[in-house]
């Protein structure tokens, strides 16, 4: 990977820690009400998977999307808004930080685990049928591919050989459940055998294998050899929500230990070894940081939306002018 | 006029409006190779080919998925869920995906499915094959909820559905696909959300659902030679009720019976007691009545099964029950 690549997807991934971060202090604030899922120590899978796809090809995400979301190219005002419940927000506000949709972006993310796998395969299907220049990737985690949805998704997606990379994001805990003790197989990809696909695990915290292997698996579904199962193996530095009672399922030690590998880190090292300044490094935190101050006091500036707006959309009326809800 | 199944109307739907608009498919279980278990897409798979005559694998959430994601690019799937006992299976899509990420979207985006099921008892499959459970879409924001109860029906209100840009829950009854009726062989659409007079009267309004129809009009009959005169409204589609026709008739004739093959409690039947009684109140001669299948799970048998849902006897009694009330007074 080049130099020139290397940094720019260190300053996407710096964005994403950034920007956790941003929300992580709203949170704490009480100005993002529902859970907060913290995304610190996965930028390398949303930025190598989703920010290699192009704006028509569709994402689906799941209750942890900031990071997918902002990859894939829908704006930080947008996300944040929605976050904090604000009009401008990618759902109006009325979705919150773990259901949303910004069809420009072609991005959809939903709260339920495991749900998105069908959806894939229907927009696949869907995409196959028509012949249209687009693939699907849907992301999930390792929780979700314990669900009855992840073996029914994929065997319909293998059997009909549809244009979708299914991405297993295995942060290694499903809220308080290790993958270790909940997950039958030693690799989630060992999964894919049942299906008739390759077994591909990806170091998830090492960008430029991340990015390569997207590169490399969006090409090919576009020329039609998909599906693709790829398990992106990482670590959940935070807790499944903010204030979770982390000691009732690991140790405070092997959180340390990841924190050694996290991806930031590495790519930095990377960076640095091939001879890139680190004040350049450093200008480009700051950059970042008043960028998402602006972010930040715009989005404290948005309206919530009204009763009104919480009522409207729920259905196309059957005759015009038709209030009821349905 | 052609008289025609239930069934055949089903066909013929399907076949005119995937001529009409080549977005619409069909998926489901055996819905290609068998033409669906009651032979309603018999002959498509020939007709229109695999692609769009789609026959899946046993995996009802893959499926109900197929149909929100086909939906989001544009298609108009035709979902067909076996057995409404198997959507249980699919809720996860219908509930959390096809009824909230049209408003998710700030209604950019547009989900025409129709998610086209069969249930209750009449076939003596007990209690895992035979559920009435229209209930649960009822009281979902964002779901339509359709039962058909006549060969004419079906067809306009199938035709509609798949048109319809909302999500459709489309209940059919599995006692009622060899049932014969008039059907035009000219086309015409059934409006969504109105209801239709099976059988003009004024002493008793019966509203009846689905295969629960056919019994009232028998016992409407029966009881006109008894000197009773009912009125039989079928609501046709369940949500958006068409309130209107309901009010007007009870209006007319201040007695209401409510039939369903589903439980009551926490059922339609009460929803449509209470439109009654909330817009009725100084017309009733008597609080509505209700008469539906007892709280219990189907029974194996044709003697059970049949003793458990409302018939034409317990709707005849029923509605001499409340007459004799009201003329009491």
């Amino acid at each position: 990977m080049s130099e020139m690549l290397l940094e720019e997807l260190y300053g996407e991934m710096l964005l994403l820690r950034r920007f956790d971060e941003l929300c992580l202090a709203l949170k704490m604030k009480d100005l993002i009400y529902s859970g907060y899922h913290p995304y610190e120590g996965q930028e390398a899978v949303a930025v190598g998977f989703c920010g290699a796809l192009e704006t028509n090809d569709v994402l689906l995400s799941t209750h942890r999307p900031h990071g997918h979301a902002v990859a894939k190219g829908c704006s930080l005002e947008a996300v944040l808004a929605e976050m904090m419940g604000r009009q401008p927000g990618c759902s109006g506000g009325l979705g919150g930080g773990m259901q949303y949709i910004d069809t420009e972006n072609n991005f959809y993310c939903g709260s339920v685990v495991g749900s998105n796998l069908p959806i894939a395969t229907g927009i696949g299907m869907a995409i196959k049928q028509q012949k249209l220049d687009r693939i699907c990737m849907c992301l999930f985690g390792d929780g979700a591919s314990n669900t009855g949805s992840f073996h029914e998704a994929l065997n319909l997606a293998a059997i009909w050989k549809l244009p979708i990379v299914y991405i297993c994001e295995n942060n290694q805990f499903a809220e308080a459940m290790p993958a270790r003790e909940f997950v039958a197989c030693e690799r989630i990809s060992m999964r894919a055998r049942a299906y008739g696909l390759d077994e591909i695990t990806v170091d998830g915290n090492d960008i430029e294998e991340t990015r390569r292997v997207a590169t490399e698996l969006i090409a090919r579904t576009r020329h039609g050899e998909g599906p693709f199962l790829v398990e992106a193996l990482t670590y959940r530095l935070r807790g499944h929500y903010v204030g979770d009672p982390e000691a009732t399922y690991r140790d405070h030690e092997e959180v340390e230990l990841w924190r050694q590998k996290e991806p930031l880190i590495r790519a930095k090292e990377n960076l640095l070894a091939s001879g890139v300044n680190e004040t350049a490094l450093e200008d480009l935190d700051k950059t970042i940081g008043e960028r998402l101050s602006r972010v930040r006091d715009w989005a404290l500036d948005q309206k919530f939306p009204t009763i009104e707006q919480a009522l409207d959309h729920v259905w196309i009326p059957l005759a015009e002018g038709e209030t009821t809800c349905l | 006029m052609p008289v025609i199944t239930f069934g055949e109307a089903i066909r013929q739907a399907y076949s005119e409006e995937m001529k009409r608009d080549e977005n619409v498919f069909l998926i489901g279980e055996d819905v290609g190779r068998w033409g669906s278990l009651y032979r309603s897409s018999k002959g498509l798979l020939e007709e229109f080919g695999p692609e769009r005559i789609k026959d899946a694998p046993i995996s009802e959430a893959a499926i109900a998925g197929c149909g929100v994601g086909s939906a989001l690019m544009g298609m108009r799937p035709i979902v067909e869920i076996m057995y409404i006992d198997f959507i249980t299976i699919a809720m996860d899509q219908i509930v959390n995906h096809a009824a909230k990420w049209p408003q998710l979207s700030g209604g950019k985006v547009k989900l025409p499915i129709v998610f086209k099921t069969q249930g209750g008892a009449g076939r003596r499959n007990s209690s895992q094959h035979s559920q009435s459970l229209e209930n649960w879409f009822v009281g979902i924001p964002g779901l339509i909820t359709v039962m058909p109860s006549t060969p004419y029906d079906v067809k306009g209100l199938l035709k509609s559905a798949i048109r319809n840009d909302n999500p459709v829950m489309f209940i059919e009854h599995k006692a009622l696909y060899f049932e014969k009726g008039e059907v035009p062989d000219t086309e015409y659409l059934i409006p969504l959300g109105q209801a239709d007079v099976k059988r003009k009267g004024d002493e008793v309004t019966i509203i009846a659902t689905s295969w629960m129809v056919l019994f009232a009009l028998k016992a409407a009959a029966k009881l006109q030679d008894e000197g009773i005169s009912c009125e039989v409204v079928d609501p046709r589609t369940l949500w958006p009720l068409d309130k209107e026709t309901i009010i007007q008739s009870v209006k007319k004739t201040g007695l209401c019976l409510v039939v369903t093959e589903a439980p009551a409690e926490g059922g339609w039947s009460g929803e449509a007691s209470s439109v009654v009684h909330e817009n009725c109140f100084r017309d009733l001669k008597a609080p509505v009545k209700r008469l539906c299948s007892p709280r219990t799970g189907m029974p194996y048998g044709p003697v059970l099964e049949r003793q458990i849902i409302p018939g034409e006897d317990s709707i005849a009694s029923a509605v001499r029950d409340l007459a004799g009330e009201a003329r009491r007074k």
